[in-house]
């Protein structure tokens, strides 16, 4: 299950974060994805060898930490998606799937000619596609 | 790491045991362990001793029962350090070979010792001490026999040397060889043995079978064999997790201690092999897999804390390992190659398992607590029996006194527990997670990953915060806050700022709390923006704007002194008051910027003093809710200009008292700062003062003790705000003028008065080289009175670059200087001499600085600038003129006036000369004749004979100049005698523009010179004064102007060759035409000329010769010649060659010219002349 979904601007600032958790540790999913920052960082500017990973949006799983693990995504203007999920066992393919979606989302909302780049994302439809798309991760690919 | 036993966490070394002769058993030893890899020896003074080794007898009468545990925690230590693998024995030469008696000792010994040794395989070997070298002493059939006696193969029976250091330094080497192959042929034995017994799969317990692998792994450890050790750990571990679901030996709490015990040991022992064989990635994957398998087995309830307190363990020791293993494996790229795909940058970091460790420390302490708690009443009872470690790896056991056994019971989980509980109560959970987590915090910083080390000091901060050691709590959350807000993580920063306000109020530092207190209402927080509201913020409580409007009212309330509601630990109210006034400072950097922010523009960039000018205050505020302020200062840097704005309303709180008599105040009917917009004022200031004034800051004051400093920013160059940047608002700007908005300026640059003044340059025309040029300059008042002016003179190359500039004037000499002002000459200064004496005059060559005397409105002051011109250059010409308009003594007021003018300087005269020769008189120089091709290299004269010079001075300029006179300057030691040809004229020539005026010199060289110097054309001249009215007569004064004449290189003629003919001829009347050549020097000369006939003559004479002429002597071929056609006609011309110096002449065709006329002419003499034009007679 996704627990929470974020969008990371140029400065590291939060532009969109939400949470899919009922228990109250909505803050520590915070913490969380500004740690897997200090992560993409690092994949970025050293990254492996091995690999056709130039020009790679995806970058994988950043991080396990206690119960979550925790994905990245960098596009090519440099904005950075996070996903923090509690599955055990996630499929890289899924996981790029919820991205591509994801990045489309994100794309249509910055589209909006009354929204200013690099300002907080407010929009109310790009929130409920989000957690459609959240609600239907993993189901398309068992369907 | 320390958890484990030191057998476990070092590497296993062979042991070997040494028996009897205990004086060698030093030096064996050391030896032993010197050499690579060593080898451990145990001393056995005496033979006797020998049954330590022997093994327990084993009861095989006791039926089989169930294994009562895993591991046996002592078995490693058993054969790390009691039982060897081999045993030396040492017997002495004299014994073997001696009497009967000791040949029989030596074999009870051997005896004695293969009663130990056989039952435990222990191998055996045998050293013969010797004094000597010789191996003769010792008879070949007792070697014989004592080898059969020990049943050993022959090379394992040495003969021990001592007396000769090289002897016993190969024997050592022999020795300590067959102990190594012994000792590995012991653990491979040993080993094999078991895993016969694994192979035949007969064990019936799963406990036996893990206890068999690890006993293989540790002896293929002994024998350095990493890999088999490996997999037999591995074997082992994974048996020993098929024991979860399946063992019922034990009650269910603890059976599952002991098997995760047992799984760490083993685990342990994996990722050490594995990490020390460089298997970095492997390393991390077993540990992946470890706490996947064991995290989720927590046990019961009651009990879970040790669950945690394992896991946390685990985290621990394998991040200790992976920092003692990471020197050898520093390369993190290549490990991750390969099978590790799968693993994230962050596991290679024991950061990363610090900080895991830290969170399941804090997961066991609290579930400790729970525990705790739960079993208060239970644990009143003081319960004797000691609960200690069993034998058993993970087990306990209960030791209980039977009279004088002590029994060792097994214990229920119940009293497992209890002890458990208090074993965990002993230690301080909290002093751990804060180690823990500085740790990880200081690795991450390391690694420049700031955020994970924000995290860890923000959970250190927070265990500090439960500790209440407030002090330490606040230092680390705002270390965090400070990266949250440079980031913009707003909820983070609710949270710690939440914590911060709690420390500062526990603390006691109103200050700080204030300042937190205001940056957290003043945080972009809305609940329109989707942010949920958190159920766990800590002390800050749920975000939110509710939240923000709550503080907001709780700090307005604490400063205005309405509300003290505070209290910290020692129930002082925390209140602003008289004694304690509260002063908050706003910088460009501070987080407050968002709580009050203060721009300032004036409405123009420059003015004019005196002239009133706008000046715009705008303040906003991000504060949930309306700010109303009581009195506003504005300071500048000028403080005269300081003035005060007072709300109308709140007149009577305000401070009122504290302003400066004088200072000026004004009243606004109200200063409310609402939410996001700009509360703008605007006033007249009128500055008088030139110079800069610059608004500095901007005060408000709020209540009777409550201040804010804001420091005025320009709209111009405004930062965002912080945070709220990423927020989508209304965006205003300070000052409603768009203009204004983007180029607004705090600071306005007050000019000087405008000057009142005139400067006036004149200049007539272009400067000559030479002369003095001079350069007139009038000031005249035209409404300013000028006190205590100075002029200032600046002379710069139009062209740029180095011409002058008044610093390094002295390494000028006058030579180098191709422009210079002279001097300054003013009327009045050579009048009043004395006054003038106080004058600043400085003159340099191309600066000057001249005080200008007081000038009353209407007057009128010149001087005159001499300029000199060594070269021709234009020259740009600066003045200005700094005054002030008021006889005041303040010198910062003063008004300043600025003239340049372009001056050409351009050279006067261009002299030029030429040399000659006499008429028709021509020397033979050889030089010239050999470079006869050569064009114009410097000019050739004949030693001691005439020539002529004839010098030209060619006016260029455009004004007609007046020649005084021409000469040539010759130097001292001069070889040549230079006269003039003509007489000075009376009165200066003029020399219109274009003009050439030349003057005629002889010049006779008096020696043989390569290169000689004639002098120096010296020419004296001034402009014409007559037509040139407008210069005034000091300007024209004489100018000369010296050039020197280039050299000239004098040989001497050896022949000279001078053609005799009449001036003018008659038609029809003969005269005789001669060729006179001298012969200069004393060798005879052989010359031949040739005559070629004319047209106009008839000649007598021959026409061609050869003729001889003898040394310092002349020769004259002459010709009688009549003319026949008259004019002027060219006479025949002559060729003569000299063939010494095969040289030939002819004589150019205006020498050999003459006029002939038609009838012999009659000269009149004109009778009022006092000249005599006389007729020249014909021969």
């Amino acid at each position: 299950m996704i627990v929470c979904v974020a969008v990371v601007g140029h400065q590291n600032n939060p532009l969109y974060i939400q949470s899919f958790t009922e228990a109250d540790d909505a803050l520590k999913l915070h913490h969380i994805v500004h740690c897997s920052l200090d992560v993409v960082d690092e994949r970025v500017n050293n990254p492996k060898k091995s690999g056709p990973t130039l020009n790679e949006t995806f970058l994988g799983m950043l991080y396990p930490t206690e119960n979550y693990k925790v994905y990245g995504y960098l596009t090519n203007t440099k904005v950075k998606f996070i996903l923090v999920t509690t599955d055990l066992d996630v499929r890289d393919a899924d996981v790029r799937n919820f991205f591509r979606r994801f990045h489309a989302a994100y794309v249509d909302a910055v589209s909006n000619p009354f929204h200013v780049p690099g300002k907080k994302i407010t929009s109310t439809i790009f929130a409920e596609r989000v957690s459609n798309i959240v609600k239907s991760f993993g189901l398309s690919s068992t369907g | 790491m320390e958890e484990f036993p030191g057998e476990l966490r070092t590497p296993p070394v062979a042991l070997v045991a040494l028996v009897g002769f205990p004086e060698l058993h030093a030096p064996i030893t050391a030896h032993l362990h010197a050499e690579q890899p060593p080898i451990n020896a145990l001393a056995l003074p005496d033979i006797s001793k020998i049954s330590v080794f022997a093994r327990t007898p084993k009861d095989n009468s006791v039926p089989v029962r169930p294994v009562p545990g895993i591991l046996k925690r002592d078995w490693v230590s058993k054969h790390r350090t009691r039982i060897p693998a081999v045993v030396a024995a040492l017997f002495s030469s004299d014994h073997v070979s001696g009497d009967p008696a000791q040949w029989l000792q030596v074999c009870n010994d051997m005896d004695n010792l293969k009663a130990v040794t056989k039952p435990r395989n222990i191998k055996l070997v045998v050293a013969v001490v010797t004094q000597s070298s010789s191996k003769d002493e010792i008879s070949e059939d007792r070697m014989l026999a004592l080898r059969k006696k020990a049943e050993i193969d022959a090379k394992y029976v040495h003969v021990f040397t001592t007396n000769d250091p090289l002897e016993l330094e190969q024997s050592l080497n022999r020795l300590r060889s067959s102990l190594a192959e012994l000792a590995n042929a012991y653990y491979r034995d040993e080993g094999r043995r078991i895993k016969s017994r694994l192979e035949r799969k007969n064990l019936n317990s799963i406990e036996l079978h893990i206890r068999c692998c690890f006993k293989v792994a540790v002896y293929a450890e002994f024998r350095r064999d990493w890999a088999e050790g490996l997999k037999f750990y591995e074997e082992a571990y994974l048996s020993a997790r098929e024991m979860v679901g399946s063992s019922t030996r034990l009650p269910p709490i603890q059976r599952l201690v002991e098997i995760k015990t047992v799984a760490e040991q083993l685990h342990f022992k994996i990722s050490t092999l594995l990490m020390h064989g460089g298997k970095l990635a492997e390393a991390i994957m077993w540990f992946r897999r470890h706490i996947d398998t064991y995290k989720k087995l927590v046990g019961a309830a009651d009990a879970s804390f040790a669950h945690w307190e394992w896991l946390s363990r685990q985290y621990i020791v394998f991040a200790e390992l992976l920092e003692t293993s990471s020197a050898v494996l520093s390369d993190v790229a290549s490990a991750t190659s390969g099978i590790a795909e799968k693993l994230t940058e962050l596991e290679f970091y024991s950061a990363y398992y610090y900080q895991a460790a830290a969170q399941y420390l804090k997961e066991k302490s609290s579930c400790l607590e729970l525990a705790l708690s739960l079993s208060e009443h239970a644990d009143e009872t003081d319960d004797n029996d000691q609960s200690v470690s069993s034998v058993y790896v993970g087990q306990f056991v209960r030791l209980v006194e039977l009279g004088e056994a002590v029994v060792m019971q097994p214990l229920t989980d119940e009293e497992f527990i209890r002890y458990a509980l208090a074993e965990a109560k002993r230690f301080q959970a909290s002093f751990e997670i804060v180690a823990l987590l500085k740790k990880s915090s200081e690795s991450y910083n390391n690694h420049h990953m700031l955020r994970m080390a924000s995290y860890c000091g923000f959970k250190m901060a927070r265990e500090y915060f439960t500790a209440e050691k407030f002090g330490d709590a606040k230092q680390s959350f705002d270390i965090v806050a400070d990266l949250y807000r440079r980031e913009g993580w707003v909820a983070l920063l609710w949270e710690v700022l939440g914590y911060l306000r709690e420390c500062s109020k526990r603390i006691g530092s109103l200050k700080d709390f204030i300042e937190h207190s205001l940056e957290m209402a003043a945080l972009p927080v809305s609940d329109a923006n989707g942010i949920q509201s958190f159920m766990d913020c800590g002390p800050a409580g749920p975000l939110g704007l509710l939240a923000r409007e709550t503080i907001h009212k709780e700090v307005f309330g604490l400063v205005r002194g309405e509300q003290d509601i505070l209290l910290n630990e020692e129930n002082n109210p925390l209140k602003v008051t008289d004694d304690t006034p509260l002063f908050l400072e706003i910088d460009l950097v501070s987080p407050l910027r968002v709580v009050l922010l203060a721009s300032v523009a004036f409405h123009e960039q420059v003015v004019k003093p005196g002239t009133p000018t706008m000046l715009t205050v705008s303040l906003l505020t991000q504060l949930p809710l309306d700010v109303e302020i009581d009195q506003l200062e504005i300071q500048f840097n000028q403080t005269e200009y300081n003035f005060i704005i007072v709300n109308s309303q709140r007149s009577h709180l305000a401070a009122i008292s504290k302003v400066q008599p004088g200072r000026r105040v004004e009243m606004a009917p109200v200063l409310k700062v609402a939410t996001n917009r700009w509360l703008r004022l605007t006033y007249e200031i009128i500055s008088e003062q030139s110079g800069k004034l610059e608004c500095m800051y901007v005060i408000a004051r709020i209540g009777r003790h409550f201040t804010i400093s804001c420091r005025a920013e320009s709209p111009a160059s405004m930062n965002d705000l912080p945070l709220w940047k990423f927020e989508d608002r209304v965006e205003s700007t300070p000052i409603k003028d768009p203009g204004l908005a983007s180029s607004g300026q705090k600071a306005i640059q007050v000019e000087e008065p405008d000057p009142q003044v005139d400067l006036k340059l004149d200049s007539s025309g272009p400067a000559l080289v030479g002369e003095n040029f001079v350069v007139p300059v009038t000031i005249t008042s035209k409404g300013h009175s000028v006190h205590s002016g100075e002029l200032k003179i600046n002379l710069v190359d139009t062209k740029g670059g180095g011409l002058l500039s008044p610093r390094d004037v002295e390494p000028f000499s006058t030579d180098n200087l191709h422009v210079e002002l002279v001097g300054v000459s003013d009327r009045e200064s050579a009048d009043q001499s004395d006054i003038g004496s106080e004058n600043i005059r400085k003159i340099q060559p191309s600066f000057g600085l001249i005080s200008v005397p007081i000038i009353e409105e209407g007057k009128t002051w010149s001087c005159k600038l001499e300029i000199r011109w060594n070269r021709p250059k234009p020259v740009m010409l600066f003045v200005s003129l700094g005054y002030s308009p008021y006889g005041r003594e303040t010198s910062s007021q003063k008004v300043h006036v600025h003239k340049n003018l372009q001056i050409e300087g351009k050279t006067a005269l261009t002299i030029s000369h030429q040399f000659m020769l006499p008429f028709r008189q021509d020397p033979l120089l050889p030089s010239t004749g050999k470079a006869a091709a050569g064009s114009d290299t410097t000019p050739v004269l004949p030693s001691k004979e005439t020539s002529i010079l004839l010098v030209s001075a060619k006016n260029c300029t455009e004004v007609p100049l007046r020649l005084l006179s021409m000469s040539i300057e010759s130097e001292a030691d001069n070889k040549c005698t230079v006269r003039q040809k003509m007489e000075e004229p009376m009165e200066p020539a003029l020399v219109v523009p274009g003009e050439e005026f030349k003057k005629i010199f002889s010049v006779i060289p008096e020696e043989t010179i390569g290169n000689m110097n004639i002098g120096t054309v010296c020419l004296r001249w001034r402009r014409d004064c007559v037509r040139g009215k407008s210069v005034s007569s000091s300007s024209v004064t004489d100018v000369c102007t010296k050039q020197r004449l280039p050299d000239v290189t004098v040989e001497p003629p050896p022949l000279i060759l001078h053609i005799v003919c009449p001036a003018h001829a008659t038609l029809g009347v003969p005269f005789t035409y001669a060729i006179k050549i001298q012969n200069r020097t004393s060798l005879l000369q052989e010359i031949k000329y040739s005559l070629v006939d004319s047209q106009s003559f008839v000649l007598s004479g021959p026409h061609n010769d050869t003729i001889f002429i003898l040394p310092k002597s002349e020769h004259v071929a002459s010709f009688k010649v009549v003319a026949l056609v008259s004019g002027s006609q060219q006479m025949p011309r002559v060729t003569v060659t000299s063939t010494r110096y095969s040289a030939t002449f002819q004589p150019s065709p205006a020498a050999s010219t003459v006029f002939v006329f038609p009838s012999k002419p009659h000269f009149e003499q004109n009778g009022t002349g006092d000249r005599k034009l006389q007729s020249l007679a014909v021969e």
